[in-house]
Formats: C-alpha cells, sequence, structure tokens
C-alpha cells in the first residue's frame, strides 16, 4: 500500500521538533485531509486550525514544502507530483508567532492591521438611510483586492518581514489599505496612504513572494506600488521616493540610469557621506570611473522619443 | 474575572452586526467571545446573496411579496408576525451595509444590483458576485475594528452561567491560547454561534466551526430548541467535501450517472429526469447509494454528474464557476472526468427558541440568540436563499438593541458564586477528561453519529430508523461520558475543544431526532417516508424540546403565528 | 539563433565585466547578440512605483525596437526580465491598455504589435541552445567548484510573469552549473531576495538579508555564489563586507555572474571576462579557476 508520509514542524511550550506521521494514501485528497486523518487516528495532540474547507475563510494556511498554501485545496496528489516525491514537509506559516504546532497567532496581527485604518470614511453625500451610489466601473476598480480572505500566505515568505517585523507590515495589510484608497466612495484616501507610508510603505524589497503565494490571486506587492505612486502625487517624500523620481529624472534626461548621481540624489549629500556614498563604493570596487560624476552620460539613440512617450504618457495620466 | 455589560458570542454575521450595535452605544463595555478569527465564519461561505425590496431592478416588487414568498417558502410554519417584521427590515439593513462600505454588484444607476433567486417573485437578492457572504462579513469587521469592539479571540464558549433569579448571570468559557476556564460576568449576553450541520460530518456544506455549540449551550440554560428537526438539505454537494455546488449543472443539462452508467433519474423521474425537484433527485442518489449502485463506502459514497456531452463553450462559460470547484475539490475536471456528487446539509431553520422577535430574547433574562443559532421562526420549514445573510444581520442588530435596552432596564447580577462553581466544574472536567487513557476515541463517537444520522435522520426519515438512531444517539451519549481525548496539553488544545464540540452535536442531533419523530408530517425540508403529506390539521405547530432537571429531553410544541397568510398548498 | 541585447543599465556602469563577459560567451558559443540600439531603462520597479503608465509606454518602446528586427529581446538581468516581461503581458493581455500605449507610442511614430518575446540569457541556454551543445562547448570543466546557485527573485516570481519554470523548486541555473562540470550544492537560500531595490529605504533589513546569504553559502561549503542577475551580484559583492556586521561570518564568499563562470569553463581567460578588474575577495577554489 502506497504511504504518505507528513514531516510535521510541530511546536508546543517552547519545544520545537520535527515528527513524521504515514498513512495509506488514497486519490484526490488534500493536504488538509491528511491533517485530520493523523489527528482522528494517529495523534490527537496534532493542532492545526481549520474552518471552510473551501479556500473562503483562509483559515488552514501552512507552509507545504516550504511554501505557504491553504490545506484545504493543496492536493497530495499535485504536491507528491511536483515535488517527486510522497514525503510532505509541513510546517506554520512564516512570520507569525507559533502558538501550537501549525496553529499560528492572529490576534497579535491585528493591530497591525489597524495601523492603516482599513474601514471606510464614507463620503458626506452618503448616508445610512440611502446607502451609497457607485457607478460599476468605479466598482470594478477595487473588487479584486476585496477578496482577501485574510489567510496570510502573503506574509509568510515575505523577505522584507522575515528580516524585520517591526518597520514593516504585513503585505496583505497594504492590500487592504489600497481597497479603500480606490474605492471612488472613500472621503479620506490619506487616512489610509499616509500610515501606510509611514509604516514601511517604501521597505518592501520586490521579493514578490506576496504575489506568488496568494491563493486568491491577488498582488500585494501591486497594491505598495500603487500606494507608493498616490503617497509621492500627494507630496509625501522619503529615500525611496527620491530615488524612484530619480531614475525617472535620467530616464527623462538620458534614457538610462546614472549610478554615480543616483546616490546623491536619493541619500541627499550629508547622508551619502555617513553612508560611504554609493559612488565611491562603486569607485573602491573598480565598478565606476569618478569621472561620470562631472561628465554627464550621453544620450540614448532616439532620447527624443523617449522624451515625447513619456510626456505624453503624462498627459494622459491628466 | 471579566466583566461586561454585554457580551456576544460569536463572530459570524449575526455576532459581529450584534457586538457593533452595542459598541454605538457610549459607556457601555462590550466584548465578544470567538473560537476563531473573526472572519472565518459560516458567513463568508455565503455565495449568493441578501434579500430585500429595494425596487433597484424591479420596480413591482413589494415588501407584501417578500413577505408572502418567505412564508410560502416556509411551508406556513415561519410565524408571519416575525416574518414580517424581519422583512420591513431588511431593506434599512442593507443600506446600512452599503454604507459601511460594502462592495455591493451595481446596477447601471449605480445602486445596488440584484437578481434573481430560487421561490422568489422577483429579483431582490443584492449581492458581491459570488462572494456576497464573505464581504458582508470582512466589512462588518471592519466596522467592528473601528468602533473597537473588544474580542476576545480564541476564546470557547463551555456554559451560561444564571444568576440567583435565573436572568443572565455570564458564562465561562475556555481561553484556548492560555488554556484556562475564565469567567466572564456579563449583563446581557447575546447567542450568536451558527448552526449544527457537522453533526453529519463531511455531508454539509458547513464549516468545522457549525458545531450548535450556542444551541446546547442555551439548551442546557433552560431555553427550548424550536423546531430542531428543520434541517435543510441541498440535492448536489461535492463528493468528498460537501461543498455546496450550484444546481446549474442540472439546470444546463448535466446527467447524473450511477456506477453502472445509467442515467438513474429515469426511474425516479422519466419525464423530468435530472431537471426533477431538489428532494426527488436527493432521494434518487441516496437510493442509488443505499443500493450499491454507487462509488465509496459510508459518507465518502457518491454518484456522478456528468457534463462532457455538452458543448466545450457552455462548460467554459456556464458553468465556469462549477468547473473550479470540481477541479479544486474533487481532482475532477468536468471537461474530461464527471464530477462526484451527493446532497450535503447546509442549514439548521430549526434552533434556540427566541420569544421575542423585537428583541430576539428568550426565555432567560438577559438572554438573546440571532443568527442560525436562533429560531425566530422566519424559515419555519424551509428557508429561502437569500434570507439566510437578511437573517443574520437583521436579528444581529435586533439583538443587540434588544441587549442594550436590557441593560439599561437592568442592574447586572451577582453570579459570582455560580460562576466559580461552573468555572471549578469545567477544570475539573478538563482534567478528567484530558487525562483518561481509555475510551473510546472522540472521533469515531464522532464519526458514527454523523454516518448514522445521515442515513438515520437524514434527508429521508422514517419511524422505525429513527428509534434506531434514537438507541444509538443514546449509546454514544454514553460512550461520550467516558471517551478518550488523547491530549493532556494546555495551550491550544483542540483535542479538547472538539470534544466540547461532539458534546454539542450529540446534545442538537438528539433533539433533531425527537423532533422529527414527533412531526409526523412532510414539510418543507422535512420529509417522511411514512407520512408523506403535510398535516396542518395536527403539525401546524412548532416543535419546542427542553430538558428536563433529570437530563431528560421534554417534547412539546408551541403555536405557530398565522396573520394574513392561510396555508396553502405550496406549489411552484 | 539571434537576439537583440538588453544589457540594461549597470551593465553599462557598475557591472561593466558582465557585458564583456556576456558578449564573450555568446561569441565562443555561436550566439548571435546585437545591443538593442536606443533601449533605454527598464525601470528597475522604481519609475514603476512613481508613474507606470510612462514607464509601461517606455519599455513598449523597448520591446518594439526588437520588434522592428524581428528578433526576440535577451537580458541577463532579473528585474529587466520582469520589468520588461510585465510590460508586455500586461499590453497581451490588455487590449484596452494597449491601445491606450500605442497611442502614446504613435506619437513617437512607434507601435507595439507583440510578437518579440523577452527572454533571459540563462533561459536562452536552455530552451533553445541545449544544455548538450552547451556541454560540447566546455574545454575546462570546473570540477570539484561547489557552488552556491542563487536565483534571485525576478526571474521566478511572479510565476505568471516570469513562466519559466516551477518558482519553488527551480533548477535551471544548477543544470547549467552542472554542464560545465561545476557542483551547484543545492543552497537553502536559492529563492532569497537580496534586497537590492530597497537599499536605501530599508538598509538595516537588506544588510541582514545579504549578509544572511553569503554567510549561509559559506557555512554550506560554497567556493562561490553565482547568479544570473548583476543587480543581486552587485548587492552581494559590495556590501559584503557591511552586511558582515549584521551575520557574522569569517569567510569572503566569491559573487559571480552567470556568463562569468560559463566563459571560465568555455576556456575564456578571467581577463576577458572581466574578472581580474573586480575587486572581489576570492578563495582558494575559485582562484585556480580564475587564475589569481
Amino acid at each position: 500500500m502506497r504511504q504518505i508520509t507528513y514531516k510535521i514542524h510541530r511546536y508546543n511550550e517552547g519545544r520545537s521538533y520535527v515528527q513524521t506521521y504515514s498513512f495509506d494514501y488514497e486519490p484526490d485528497r488534500t493536504i488538509l485531509w491528511g491533517l485530520q486523518k493523523i489527528k482522528d487516528t494517529i495523534d490527537p495532540t496534532l493542532t492545526f486550525i481549520a474552518a471552510c474547507r473551501s479556500a473562503v475563510c483562509g483559515a488552514c494556511s501552512i507552509k507545504v514544502n516550504g511554501q505557504a498554501m491553504l490545506g484545504c485545496e493543496s492536493k497530495i496528489d499535485d504536491i507528491t507530483e511536483r515535488f517527486g516525491s510522497d514525503t510532505i514537509e509541513i510546517a506554520p506559516i512564516g512570520n507569525f508567532d507559533v502558538i501550537r504546532d501549525l496553529a499560528v497567532d492572529w490576534e497579535a496581527k491585528v493591530n497591525r492591521l489597524k495601523t492603516v485604518a482599513p474601514w471606510i470614511f464614507m463620503k458626506p453625500e452618503f448616508n445610512r438611510d440611502m446607502g451609497s451610489r457607485q457607478t460599476p466601473e468605479d466598482f470594478k476598480k477595487f473588487v479584486t483586492n476585496t477578496e482577501c480572505i485574510l489567510c496570510g500566505c502573503c506574509a509568510s515568505e515575505c523577505n522584507k518581514l522575515s528580516a524585520n517585523r517591526e518597520d514593516f507590515l504585513d503585505p496583505y495589510v497594504y492590500t487592504k489599505a489600497n481597497r479603500f484608497v480606490q474605492d471612488s466612495r472613500d472621503a479620506a484616501p490619506m487616512a489610509h496612504v499616509n500610515p501606510a507610508f509611514e509604516h514601511g510603505l517604501w521597505k518592501c524589497v520586490h521579493c514578490m513572494n506576496c504575489i506568488s503565494r496568494c491563493p486568491k490571486h491577488l498582488k500585494p506587492a501591486k497594491d505598495i506600488s500603487e500606494l507608493r505612486a498616490v503617497a509621492t502625487k500627494a507630496g509625501l517624500s522619503n529615500k525611496g521616493t527620491r530615488h524612484a523620481i530619480a531614475f525617472k529624472q535620467d530616464l527623462m534626461q538620458t534614457g538610462r540610469l546614472n549610478e554615480v548621481t543616483m546616490s546623491l540624489k536619493t541619500d541627499g549629500l550629508v547622508d551619502s557621506a555617513k553612508q560611504g556614498l554609493y559612488a565611491l563604493r562603486l569607485w573602491a570596487h573598480g565598478k565606476i570611473n569618478p569621472l561620470e560624476l562631472v561628465v554627464p552620460h550621453k544620450p540614448v539613440q532616439g532620447i527624443k522619443d523617449v522624451r515625447t512617450i513619456i510626456k505624453a504618457a503624462e498627459e494622459a495620466e491628466r | 474575572m471579566e466583566q461586561y455589560d454585554v457580551l456576544v458570542v460569536g463572530s459570524g454575521g449575526a455576532g459581529q452586526r450584534a457586538a457593533l450595535e452595542a459598541a454605538h452605544q457610549e459607556g457601555l463595555r462590550v466584548a465578544l467571545i470567538t473560537k476563531i478569527f473573526p472572519s472565518r465564519s459560516a458567513t463568508a461561505m455565503a455565495q449568493g446573496g441578501i434579500n430585500g425590496v429595494l425596487n433597484n431592478v424591479a420596480k413591482e416588487d413589494t415588501i407584501e411579496d417578500h413577505i408572502f414568498d418567505t412564508v410560502k417558502g416556509s411551508d406556513y410554519l415561519a410565524d408571519q408576525d416575525a416574518v414580517e417584521f424581519f422583512i420591513n427590515r431588511c431593506p434599512e439593513l442593507i443600506k446600512e451595509l452599503d454604507y459601511f462600505g460594502t462592495p455591493f454588484s451595481r446596477t447601471k444607476e449605480n445602486k445596488i444590483a440584484q437578481r434573481n433567486f430560487g421561490g422568489q417573485a422577483y429579483p431582490r437578492t443584492c449581492y458581491s458576485a459570488d462572494k456576497t457572504g464573505h464581504v458582508i462579513l470582512h466589512t462588518l469587521y471592519e466596522q467592528c475594528l473601528k468602533e473597537n469592539v473588544h474580542f476576545l479571540q480564541d476564546w470557547y464558549l463551555l456554559d451560561i452561567v444564571k444568576a440567583d433569579d435565573g436572568s443572565v448571570g455570564g458564562v465561562v468559557a475556555w481561553n484556548m491560547k492560555e488554556g484556562r476556564v475564565e469567567k466572564i460576568a456579563t449583563t446581557a449576553l447575546v447567542i450568536a454561534t451558527g448552526g449544527a450541520g457537522r453533526m453529519y460530518w463531511t455531508r454539509t456544506s458547513n464549516p468545522y466551526l457549525s458545531t450548535g455549540d450556542g444551541m446546547a449551550a442555551c439548551f442546557r440554560a433552560g431555553c427550548a430548541l424550536k423546531d430542531p428537526e428543520m434541517v435543510q438539505f441541498h440535492p448536489t454537494g461535492l463528493g468528498k467535501s460537501g461543498i455546496l455546488m450550484s444546481e446549474a449543472v442540472r439546470g444546463e443539462g448535466g446527467y447524473l450517472l450511477n456506477n453502472k452508467g445509467e442515467r438513474f433519474m429515469k426511474d425516479y423521474a422519466p419525464s423530468k429526469m435530472e431537471l426533477a425537484p431538489r428532494d426527488v433527485v436527493a432521494k434518487a442518489i441516496e437510493t442509488e447509494i443505499a443500493e450499491g449502485r454507487g462509488w465509496g463506502t459510508g459518507l465518502d459514497a457518491y454518484v456522478v454528474a456528468d457534463v462532457r456531452h455538452l458543448p466545450k463553450e457552455v462548460i467554459l462559460e456556464k458553468l465556469h464557476g462549477i468547473r473550479d470547484l470540481a477541479i479544486t475539490f474533487e481532482h475532477a475536471d468536468p471537461l474530461v472526468q464527471p464530477i462526484p456528487i451527493r446532497p450535503t446539509c447546509h442549514y439548521s431553520m430549526g434552533g434556540i427558541d427566541v420569544k421575542d422577535f423585537k428583541t430576539c430574547g428568550t426565555v432567560v433574562p438577559g438572554l438573546f440568540a440571532a443568527g442560525e443559532a436562533a429560531c425566530v421562526s422566519i424559515h419555519g420549514a424551509n428557508r429561502l436563499g437569500g434570507n439566510s445573510l437578511a437573517d443574520a444581520v437583521v436579528f444581529g442588530k435586533v439583538a443587540g438593541e434588544g441587549a442594550v435596552a436590557y441593560v439599561k432596564e437592568n442592574q447586572a447580577k451577582d453570579a459570582a458564586k455560580a460562576l466559580n462553581e461552573a468555572a471549578n466544574g469545567w477544570e475539573q472536567r478538563f482534567r478528567e477528561v484530558t487525562g483518561r487513557t481509555t475510551g473510546r476515541p472522540i472521533s469515531e463517537i464522532r464519526d458514527e453519529m454523523a454516518l448514522t444520522m445521515w442515513n438515520n435522520v437524514g434527508i429521508f426519515r422514517e419511524e422505525k430508523k429513527m428509534e434506531e438512531e434514537l438507541a444509538i444517539l443514546n449509546r454514544l451519549l454514553e460512550e461520550y461520558k467516558t471517551c478518550y481525548v488523547g491530549d493532556t496539553n494546555r495551550t491550544f488544545n483542540m483535542a479538547f475543544v472538539n470534544y466540547v464540540e461532539v458534546g454539542s452535536l450529540l446534545t442538537i442531533a438528539k433533539a433533531v431526532t425527537l423532533g422529527a419523530m414527533r412531526r409526523k408530517e412532510s414539510r418543507g425540508s422535512h420529509l417522511r417516508e411514512d407520512y408523506a403529506k403535510r398535516d396542518d390539521a395536527n403539525f401546524l405547530n412548532h416543535t419546542v424540546i427542553t430538558l428536563k432537571e433529570d437530563g431528560e429531553y421534554e417534547v412539546g410544541q408551541s403555536e405557530v403565528v398565522i396573520t394574513r397568510f392561510e396555508p396553502k398548498e405550496r406549489t411552484y | 539563433m539571434k537576439y537583440a541585447f538588453f544589457p540594461g543599465c549597470v551593465l553599462e556602469g557598475a557591472a561593466k565585466e558582465d557585458f564583456i563577459a556576456t558578449v564573450a560567451v555568446a561569441k565562443k558559443l555561436g550566439i548571435q547578440i546585437e545591443e538593442l540600439e536606443g533601449w533605454t531603462c527598464c525601470g528597475a520597479s522604481h519609475v514603476q512605483d512613481v508613474d507606470p503608465l510612462a514607464i509601461l509606454s517606455t519599455n513598449a518602446r523597448n520591446i518594439a525596437l526588437a520588434e522592428a528586427q524581428g528578433v526576440q529581446l535577451m537580458t541577463v538581468c532579473n528585474t529587466c526580465t520582469l520589468m520588461l516581461r510585465e510590460a508586455k503581458n500586461e499590453l497581451d493581455r490588455d487590449e484596452t491598455q494597449r491601445a491606450r500605449v500605442n497611442n502614446i507610442l504613435g506619437q513617437a511614430g512607434l507601435r507595439y504589435k507583440g510578437t518579440s518575446d523577452v527572454t533571459h540569457f540563462l533561459w536562452v541556454l536552455i530552451r533553445d541552445y541545449g544544455l548538450n551543445n552547451l556541454k560540447a562547448k566546455v574545454v575546462k570543466p570546473l570540477s570539484g567548484l561547489r557552488v552556491a546557485e542563487y536565483y534571485g527573485c525576478h526571474l521566478l516570481r511572479p510565476q505568471e510573469e516570469t513562466g519559466f519554470e516551477d518558482f519553488q523548486i527551480p533548477t535551471s541555473l544548477a543544470d547549467v552549473i552542472k554542464a560545465i562540470g561545476a557542483t551547484p550544492i543545492d543552497f537553502s537560500r536559492k529563492l532569497d531576495c537580496c534586497g537590492f531595490h530597497a537599499v536605501y529605504p530599508a538598509h538595516d533589513s537588506v544588510m541582514q538579508m545579504t549578509g544572511s546569504i553569503n554567510a549561509d553559502a559559506a557555512k554550506e561549503g560554497a567556493d562561490c555564489v553565482v547568479t544570473p542577475c548583476p543587480l543581486c551580484q552587485m548587492q552581494l559583492d559590495m556590501f559584503q563586507k557591511e552586511a558582515k556586521q549584521y551575520v557574522p561570518s569569517d569567510k569572503d564568499m566569491p559573487i559571480i555572474h552567470m556568463s562569468q563562470l560559463i566563459g571560465l569553463a568555455l576556456g575564456i581567460s578571467p581577463a576577458e571576462l572581466g574578472m581580474t578588474k573586480r575587486h572581489m575577495t576570492s578563495t582558494a577554489a575559485l582562484n585556480r579557476f580564475v587564475g589569481a
């Protein structure tokens, strides 16, 4: 009889260990089914959380072979085929505090969610008795973001959170913020943008794990990008903003990036000097010619076209 | 000890709406306890929509029509005064949800979109694509966060505790993270813990959470369970998981096949075939399985729905959602494979007996109940699609209002002694049950309950089988007393929580069985093989089951309120 | 086999050696690459944050320039690949957006058609050239060299944009490393992010990330880290010393672009691959091949 083996990363009252369970293979079963099978027939102490088992409630997110997913919609057949093994490693999702075994602590995440005022500031022309009004087109602009099920998969492998959770919010928090920013009925988009800006909006490292993990095919990294655009338009500026604007200026001037002036534009003279000028660092590594500081790059062939295109795009955005 | 003015149990649509209502009142101490993160409840799974006469699509629709459709849908078992009250409040509650920011789909006039739903005269079901429950629940959660509702998350209701005068004193709850029994004193208590579909374990569309905890706790606290036998089944759940699959698969011309490859509906409804009514189809499927013409065994048995003969475009365009579900949860692409299906339990119409629909108050002063946990009764013997979300928010709010009004008129009762006793009792029970090294595993008891309930008090009921089931349940309740839990740890002991849940389910299953035995007629979702007709002369009344001091169930009845619609034969 | 080569900004400046190495390797293999005349910065995910439509339009122009030559656009940079592919996918998927962008391009007499693919040199070697053919050209197999295969992010994720291989269990880089006789170590941090794109606003976190990758490569016994991306290469190399203050490690780790490593196996001299010019610290094993 074919056996499926789960290697489960367990945790209880300060003790971490890996425990192995094997059970008879059955076709077309889910990872969650296997967990329930173990709890029912092998080890009642195995602890995990599940609710809807149809991928709409977000309760059963776990790491399967290193990757966050919903246990209820992930099939044993698919995982064993994809990874070429009947042994499956299961762990709690990352960047959450583990309560026990696969159960993680969501309560601790609520205050982080609240940072961005995750509720609507309804425009004054609407009221409780009449509700609101919205065009079908405006509805389409944000409805995808309302599909977030707060499963935490986007946060699990987020490299920024893994490095430091204190100065960055979980990706779904930015998605939630952007849900209101893009909602035509919200009177105060900056009430969501400002706190996002204050809490790590520009610290996303673009590792794209959030987009790859989302079981609902949402794109938190894109939400971060959209929020950055809104923040920038509203005049909120920091190193990240200046860095991005410097890129665009270079694109406009020569079509390409000037690494030498980039750090000056981003960090400012004082900060650059403090950190060891990026340009000096490049120079020290034999990577650039310091003359580039004074002798500007030549514009690319067709720069006129490039400038025309950028201006036309700016015009179209207006 | 925690001390509140209003305590809500349950974080679905009804619970969160109730908490929000109380939180809107200045100066009240409000908390909500929930055994899981507040956005996971059954409300999130409701797809279709929420009913209310807004006239955004059908100008001719009226409150009167909605009342009539609901009463007729209930097979005249709903209380008509309560239905009238309910229907009148639906539009304001939907508009309020809209004002809270719920992303409703829109009409060309920028208003909330409404669509047709079964059993209704006009398109009055407001929706947000196929995720209406999900967006409503998340919107309510957003509002609760905004109003700083105090969530006691990962706390699990154990028992309701009464003060000496018989009114609510508080609850004892299991703090799952800390692993200890907590005492919570409260003046008013709202129970909104949802249904009990998990008594059929995998043969339900309900989440694992729907274990009837609040129903069972209220039952022990002296409330009656009203019409518990009224359980709604859906003919086409997915085979392995019980997840609901829309009827479109039959509507578009799909075949139902048994393991011989026969379109078995020819033996049950030769002219209508697969398009026969829900109950006929459900019965046909169950008969095929019972007579060995399905696949699999026990609760895993199934027949299949086959759409492979349909044009590919029909499957890809009109059955898109079904195809996704089948691929994801049954590993079957309907383009190339048949889909395993079987009926599934969907909704508990019955529940905690609400004595005053204007407050959601029960027989216990200070105790209120709302949503699927409660029986107001507005669904009677059969609930209309789109009326459950409306029920949750309307009566969630009403219960919140009722609790607030109660707090304004009543002082907090000192129930410290009773709370201590209850807490000590549960602490001892925790140690005793988790410490056992022998006994029947709790999962076995659960599985036997589910399988036998499905076979004996499932969709089709008859006296003899139900008598058998009653004996089985009594035996299981005995075995439960010495069952094996198997986890002594205090932190997040889900085995202990599951143990209490199975206790709740057994408690409710017995009431369902006794109610179904009392009702010697067929009405709405309650189908008796031995009494195929509705019998208004004897059973146009509610089943009312209470718990006696000695632990026995007392089965009685109460009147159905009929105001303007005299019972007629229910035809569509 | 002909491609329009999109070197990307850093190959003009800070990572010139990767330009030299890529051109040398392609020549040796008989793959025709010609630098795309007039290419502009891909936006590097930064311009996307402040002016998404402008950068979508200039990237549409980049692809349109390749289309005019009837060839695929090839890069040797993860981020260039992703930015260009994201632009292409959006334009191919969304007709409204495509019309909007073509309206903008039209003002400069250009048009995006969707006829040229955007690819990476690593994918070209595997999908178009073939690993066996690569193997056949190896004259100096890198036997005994233990290589930490480090993919970086944007060649793998998001998979719906990149689409070459399973983002969770990629093998492309390891396959190339094996083809040239070296040994991939099955690096535990092969899927991690180096942090390059947030080195300014999230300096401390990025140093932590960079440091962990370098330190663990050393711990797992790698002689060098090889990456298909010049940005990862710059980040892991230039900030190596600083990152050790965040994640201590007593070893120095050479960081090499994939083109350079392949070049060594093809018998191209380190000087011709720009490797002696680099101010990097080398481990003994690597010196055998670099000849330093």
